[in-house]
C-alpha cells in the first residue's frame, strides 16, 4: 500500500539530498536557537521569521535548480511561511 | 452524504477536477488560511487589552499551588499552606523586578529576597524563592522547577510550611514579560531567632516592626483562558495542514501525478519544525 510512497520519498530525498540536508540543518538550528533564547520573546520571534524566510528562499532556490520555478510556487511558499509566522506570533508575542 | 464525500474527496485528494492538487492546498485556500491566521492574531491582541491578569499565559496561583503540593505529596512531604503574607512579598518582589528592570534573585541596589519577605512582616525560620518568566502554562513552570536540582530542592524542602505566589505582567528589558515568583517560608515561633536561609549564607536581623495588615489578594481568573484556546486552535490548524499535505503527497505518489506545485515534503518538514518550535516557545526560563 505504501510502497509507492516509500519509493517516491526515497527518490525525492536521493535526488535532492543536499537540498534536504540543508533544510534539515537549518531546521535544527532553528530549534536550537529557540531553545537557547527560551523566554526572550523578541529574539524567539526574530528566529522564527528568519527560518520562515529561509524556507521561502530554499523553495525558490530548489525550484530554480530543478527548472520548475513558477510564480504560483513562490506564492505557495510565501503563504505557508506567513500562515506559520502569524500562528506562532500569537504564542510568542501575544 | 454523497455531497459531503465528494467535497472531502475534492478537498484532500488530487484529481482532474481540482487540477491534480488537493483543493485545501490551492493558493486561494491558502490565502483564506492566511487571512484567518491574521484575524486570529489581531483578535487575540485586541482581546488581551481588557484582560488584566496574565493575558499572555494560562498560569494561575491556584494551579501552581495545587501542582506544588502534588509534588511534595509525591515525595512524602507535608503540604504547604498558602500564605497571603508570602504572596504579598512575592507580589512586591515581582513589581520591584519590573520597576528596577532586572531578572535575578538580587536587585541591582542589593535587595535580597529576604528583604521582601521581612518587608511584609513575615518573620521566618526558613525561607526560599523560585522565579520563572515567560511560561505559558502552570504545569510548565512547576515541571521546569522540578527538572532543576536547586529549584527542586527548594520546592521539596521539608522545613517549609507555607508558600506564596505572584504572577505579574509588565515590561522587562523592553519585552512584555510574565513573571512568576514563588516564596517559601516557615514562620518563626515567638522567642526564636532567624536561623536558616537557604541559598544564602548570611543571616538577617529580625525586623522589629508590627506586621502590616495584609489584605488577601483577590485572584481574578477568566473562565476560559484565551491563550489555552488559541494554543489548541493553532495545533488543530497545523495538524489540518499537515494532513492535507500528507494526503496530497500520498495520492500524487500513488497516481504518479506530475504538476506545478511546491514540494510537499519540505512543506511538511517546515510545519513539523514549527510545531516543535511551538512547544519550545511554551517553555520559559527559571532562576
Amino acid at each position: 500500500m505504501a510502497k509507492h510512497l516509500y519509493f517516491n520519498l526515497r527518490k525525492e530525498f536521493k535526488n535532492h539530498l543536499f537540498d534536504y540536508l540543508l533544510f534539515i540543518t537549518a531546521g535544527m538550528f532553528f530549534l536550537i536557537l529557540l531553545n537557547i533564547f527560551r523566554g526572550q520573546r523578541t529574539i524567539e520571534f526574530c528566529v522564527l521569521v528568519s527560518f520562515a524566510f529561509f524556507y521561502i528562499i530554499w523553495g525558490v532556490y530548489h525550484h530554480i535548480i530543478n527548472e520548475t520555478l513558477h510564480l504560483k510556487i513562490v506564492v505557495e511558499y510565501i503563504l505557508i511561511a506567513f500562515i506559520m509566522i502569524f500562528l506562532l506570533k500569537i504564542i510568542i508575542l501575544p | 452524504m454523497e455531497k459531503i464525500k465528494t467535497f472531502i474527496h475534492h478537498l484532500f485528494i488530487p484529481h482532474e477536477e481540482n487540477n491534480f492538487r488537493a483543493k485545501s492546498l490551492h493558493t486561494d485556500f491558502l490565502t483564506v488560511y492566511l487571512v484567518i491566521a491574521f484575524l486570529m492574531m489581531i483578535a487575540f491582541k485586541q482581546g488581551n487589552i481588557h484582560n488584566v491578569l496574565g493575558f499572555a499565559t494560562d498560569i494561575s496561583v491556584d494551579k501552581l499551588y495545587q501542582l506544588t503540593n502534588e509534588q511534595r505529596q509525591k515525595n512524602n512531604l507535608s503540604s504547604l499552606v498558602l500564605s497571603s503574607v508570602l504572596s504579598l512579598a512575592a507580589q512586591r518582589k515581582a513589581e520591584n523586578m519590573f520597576q528596577e528592570n532586572y531578572w535575578s534573585h538580587y536587585s541591582p541596589d542589593g535587595k535580597t529576597p529576604w528583604d521582601f519577605i521581612l518587608g511584609v512582616g513575615y518573620k521566618y525560620e526558613y525561607a526560599g524563592e523560585n522565579l520563572a518568566k515567560n511560561f505559558l502554562f502552570s504545569n510548565g513552570v512547576v515541571d521546569a522547577w522540578m527538572n532543576s536540582t536547586a529549584h527542586r530542592d527548594n520546592l521539596l524542602k521539608k522545613e517549609y510550611t507555607e508558600v506564596g505566589f505572584a504572577i505579574v505582567n509588565g515590561i522587562l528589558n523592553g519585552e512584555q514579560t510574565t513573571l512568576v515568583v514563588q516564596e517559601f517560608g516557615k514562620p518563626m515561633v515567638a522567642g526564636e531567632t532567624t536561623q536558616n536561609i537557604p541559598t544564602i549564607s548570611e543571616t538577617k536581623p529580625i525586623v522589629e516592626k508590627k506586621p502590616e495588615q495584609i489584605v488577601a489578594q483577590k485572584i481574578i481568573q477568566p473562565k476560559i483562558n484565551p491563550l489555552n484556546f488559541i494554543f489548541n486552535l493553532n495545533i488543530i490548524f497545523i495538524i489540518f495542514l499537515l494532513l492535507a499535505l500528507a494526503f496530497d503527497f500520498y495520492f500524487a505518489s500513488k497516481f504518479n501525478i506530475i504538476r506545478i506545485a511546491g514540494k510537499n515534503t519540505v512543506h511538511i518538514l517546515f510545519i513539523v519544525f514549527i510545531l516543535i518550535g511551538l512547544f519550545i516557545s511554551a517553555i520559559g526560563t527559571i532562576i
